[in-house]
């Protein structure tokens, strides 16, 4: 997952690589996805997220679709 | 001692040191830190792996390569936090070290195209927002296929 300063520099760079481009996410979105991986990773409570949460957590910030879905194999 | 319990303790010794250091343990340092046989861990590192917790060194299982958020090797995401200079995987780990450390931090990153200097902040737990962008290329169902490139 790489960072970027504009969707153009996105275009140039799949177009470079050969790559379809993919869902964008903005910083906000970002450091929400952080904090739900990572904030208890220090801890014994800390553990990986189920698929089910995974697609939750995704949706919860605006992520929906077969792409965001650890079960969907073929997206 | 359970295998569970085994692998929360040999997981707790691998974030504990790379917090401290800035660099992520081989076998031998956790299990000094851990105080079990070296065997052991390697074992733990196997289980933890199978969790999708961490991802050994290709061709070396006494090193780790990652333990999300944190690489073992330099990156393009470094991080500055807490005084010291850890690397992220990509561009989600390097807010997650600042999430995981809770603390403010510093990403001297760059725009994966262009390589123009790009700075991510936290500060006082939140993000310095900007309009930049993160890319996912790969689909969620596809990130542990290949977790380097992902």
């Amino acid at each position: 997952m790489l960072l970027f300063r504009s969707e153009e520099t996105v275009d140039q760079w799949c177009a470079a690589h050969n790559i379809p481009r993919r869902p964008l996410v903005n910083l906000e979105q970002l450091w929400q996805l952080a904090v739900h991986w990572y904030a208890n990773r220090l801890t014994v409570e800390s553990r990986r997220p189920a698929p089910d949460e995974i697609v939750s957590i995704f949706a919860s910030l605006g992520l929906t679709g077969p792409f965001w879905d650890p079960k969907k194999v073929d997206s | 001692m359970r295998a569970d319990d085994l692998d929360t303790k040999v997981k707790l010794a691998i974030y504990a040191l790379t917090a401290e250091t800035g660099s992520i343990p081989n076998s031998s340092e956790v299990s000094r830190k851990v105080g079990i046989d070296e065997s052991e861990v390697l074992a733990a590192f196997g289980r933890l792996h199978t969790k999708r917790l961490l991802l050994p060194e290709p061709g070396d299982p006494t090193r780790i390569r990652m333990a999300p958020p944190f690489s073992r090797i330099p990156t393009k995401f470094p991080v500055e936090a807490n005084g010291k200079k850890y690397y992220a995987n990509c561009v989600w780990d390097a807010y997650g070290i600042a999430a995981a450390l809770h603390c403010d931090a510093v990403s001297r990153a760059s725009d994966g195209h262009t390589g123009e200097p790009l700075t991510l902040e936290v500060k006082n737990g939140r993000p310095v927002l900007k309009p930049y962008l993160a890319h996912f290329a790969v689909p969620a169902a596809h990130w542990w296929d290949n977790l380097i490139f992902t």
